[in-house]
């Protein structure tokens, strides 16, 4: 079940995205094809299950589609009414998900939406008389699918036996018969009340003569008989596509994340052999042993480095399997709010680390509700702006170095920076001076601050208390950063910058209060050693000059709640926070290492100021500190 | 005569006509695990046909009427395989044990 419903959630991906191309190119070849085969295997597999309302939705959108084939391109219409049935399988699949079953009125809306998929075709126009049967039946059979010829459907009356019919000898008369499916019309009830006379059948046959042929056949019963000729279609191309099957593996996550981490502790005792090497080279007569061990450790590193860079590779997933999920959750959150957006995404083919690709979902929800609810305007707004009435969200993705830049933009009312201040000050997040003293960009960069929360009622989508700040956090765990810009009256434009793969850190361990910590070096300056007399009190603080800056400075140790020994030591890490340069006093420096940073789960996930732990040469675990979230 | 049973074994001979539903019924009602025999069979009414739709007998036998032998049985146990294909499925798939 599990194995199905991941693939079904591809299926509806790729239908998703086809229909995407299909809504804006309507006779775009290779998208219908996609698109078909998507819905065909869709319904293939809930034929495994017990899942017959579904199947029967997939049928009738897969019939549409097949219409649309026919006339060579799919009507916007159908498209939407397509995208309709995805929304609802895809609720179904999670409701499978979920409890397990379906959910209770899945049959009647099932049926619901299989009518309207039907009338949308047309095909309730065509001539089946008995319509409530035969609407409620499948109208090909499957297994003629990719054959050629006429169909014929023929659902014989419940008192055929008595009316001296007999249907399965009818169809063995038929001319030209190729292929025959016998079906029930409905569930047999309890066997023991079986009534033998009560015809219940649904035939399906295929034939190779002509439609008239067929037609004089079956004329003593064409009122029970739906005949219509079906194009050959052509097999969808197997070879290639089971090629590349064959070529992929499905891995339990896990196994790849143990060979991740493995990969990460190789690493870490490849970084031991260095210093052993060292030390042979320093025994007497060790000189040469000591350069073949660092022979040998180059050719260990090189190997590691590589083995750790194709690790990484495996747990690299594109990004579409998330984009995917966004469309519907859009419609949805767009329809509640009364306003008509589209999302366009591109980019989904980006590849990143696994981590950000299950990381990033949450963010990027929060992303896009409040583009939908605070960035767009309602229609009436965007009419007397003169924009038209729908919206466009862009979600992209696209590569820098080894970045990825994800970007979340919307043609909405944009941020008003005066409002922004107003609010800030009002809530008491900066001083009015300060506000004022700010550039634009820098005033709607505050939405990222705790606290702040721009919409001034409650809405039910976005909700309170869950602001921007929510977002950056994510964006940090993932190694990575948002930034915001906007123009009023014109959109916004949220950007996340987040690491490609699982990145290496550079790790500076310090001493600090008898302890060591790891310091992530990329917020690191530099470090500089000063004598005491040269740190300044300042107020209740202290500060120091470095060249022509004032620096202030903190005690590592006070901040961690360890014993002060710092004072009469010298050695200053000066690093980033935010926009400010900050001296940390701190005993001593250790050592320089690259480590893989894990972020902290469990209990202390939610520790503050700690960035998440690593193993340190010797093989201890070494706690990694997020400098500036210690200050702020 | 055209339904004989014995052995756990429901055989149908002939042409079985449309009143030979009943009995065929009768049959498998009391003795659910019988099979059909269909190889001396020439003609099955859909009325029979139904039967063997709604009971799933195990049909054994290949009989020598083309229409039936290569069109009417295949359908029959393609109906099962795809059943049995889908219990299998359900299994596989931990939806039963």
């Amino acid at each position: 079940m599990a194995q199905f419903l991941t693939e079904a959630g591809e299926q509806i991906v790729v239908a998703e995205r086809s229909l995407a191309v299909l809504a804006r190119k309507g006779d775009d070849e290779s998208a219908f094809d996609a698109c078909f085969r998507a819905f065909h295997t869709l319904k293939g597999s809930t034929g495994l299950f017990d899942l017959v309302p579904m199947e029967r939705v997939l049928h009738a959108a897969e019939d549409l589609l097949g219409g649309g084939r026919r006339a060579g391109t799919t009507g916007l219409a159908n498209v939407g009414a397509l995208l309709e049935t995805i929304d609802l399988v895809a609720g179904w699949l999670d409701a499978l998900r979920q409890t397990g079953r379906l959910p209770d009125d899945a049959d009647r809306v099932g049926a619901v939406e299989s009518r309207r998929l039907k009338t949308l075709a047309g095909n309730s126009d065509d001539g089946g008389p008995g319509g409530a049967t035969l609407d409620d039946t499948l109208r090909i059979a499957p297994e003629f699918d990719g054959r050629g010829g006429v169909s014929i459907r023929y659902v014989p009356a419940p008192d055929s036996y008595f009316m001296g019919d007999d249907p399965v000898a009818l169809m063995a008369s038929l001319p030209g018969l190729q292929a025959l499916k016998v079906a029930v019309r409905e569930p047999f009830g309890p066997l023991e009340d079986y009534d033998p006379y009560a015809c219940n059948l649904v035939l399906d046959a295929l034939s190779s003569a002509g439609r008239a042929e067929v037609e004089a056949a079956l004329r003593l019963t064409a009122d029970q008989v739906e005949i219509r000729e079906i194009a050959r279609v052509a097999a969808p191309e197997r070879t290639e596509g089971d090629a590349t099957a064959r070529r992929t593996l499905r891995v339990d996550a896990e196994r790849v994340d143990r060979l991740a981490d493995l990969a990460d502790e190789l690493v870490i005792v490849k970084n031991t052999m260095a210093e052993l090497a060292g030390l042979v080279e320093d025994l007497p007569g060790g000189q040469t042993p000591g350069q073949t061990l660092r022979a040998r450790q180059a050719e260990l590193e090189r190997l590691v480095n590589d083995l750790h860079a194709a690790v990484g590779k495996v747990r690299l997933l594109p990004l579409g399997g998330v984009f995917a999920r966004f469309p519907r959750l859009v419609r949805e959150i767009a329809r509640s709010l009364g306003k008509t957006v589209t999302l366009e995404i591109e980019g989904g083919d980006i590849e990143v680390d696994k981590t950000i690709v299950d990381g990033i979902f949450e963010p990027l929800l929060h992303l896009l509700r409040n583009a939908v609810d605070h960035g767009v305007e309602s229609p009436a707004r965007r009419r007397q702006a003169g924009k038209p009435e729908i919206a466009v969200l862009r979600l992209t993705a696209s590569i820098a170095g080894d970045q990825v830049v994800i970007t979340v933009e919307d043609d909405g009312a944009g941020i008003d920076p005066a409002r922004i201040r107003e609010l800030a000050v009002a809530r008491g997040l900066t001083t009015r001076e300060a506000a004022e003293a700010m550039d634009d960009q820098a005033a709607i960069a505050m939405i990222f601050i705790p606290g702040f929360s721009s919409a001034d009622g409650v809405s039910a989508v976005s909700g309170r208390g869950v602001g921007m700040d929510v977002v950056q956090d994510s964006a940090r765990q993932l190694g990575g950063k948002v930034s915001v810009t906007s123009r009023k009256g014109h959109g916004s434009s949220m950007r996340m910058m987040l690491p490609v793969t699982r990145i290496l850190t550079q790790v500076m361990s310090v001493i600090c209060g008898g302890e060591r910590f790891g310091l992530a070096l990329d917020n690191v300056v530099e470090t500089v050693r000063i004598r005491p007399d040269q740190i300044i009190p300042v107020r209740s603080g202290k500060a120091f000059r470095l060249r022509d800056q004032v620096i202030p400075v903190v005690e590592l140790a006070g901040l961690l709640g360890a014993a002060d020994t710092t004072a009469a030591a010298g050695v200053i890490v000066i690093a980033w926070v935010q926009t400010e340069l900050v001296g940390f006093s701190v005993d001593r420096i250790a050592d320089r290492m690259t480590a893989a940073v894990r972020p902290m789960n469990g209990l202390l996930a939610g520790a503050p100021g700690v960035l998440g732990t690593c193993l340190s040469s010797d093989g201890s675990v070494l706690m990694v500190l997020d400098l500036p979230e210690l200050v702020l | 005569m055209t339904i004989a049973f014995a052995d756990g074994i429901i055989r149908l001979e002939g042409p079985c006509r449309v009143e030979e539903a009943e009995t065929l019924t009768l049959l498998l009602q009391s003795n659910g695990e019988a099979a059909v025999d269909v190889s001396a069979c020439n003609q099955m009414h859909s009325a029979v046909v139904q039967v063997l739709l709604a009971f799933q007998p195990d049909v054994i036998g290949t009989p020598a009427d083309a229409f039936m032998r290569d069109h009417l049985l295949p359908a029959l146990a393609d109906r099962r395989r795809r059943e049995q294909a889908g219990a299998l499925g359900r299994r596989a798939y931990g939806m039963e044990e």
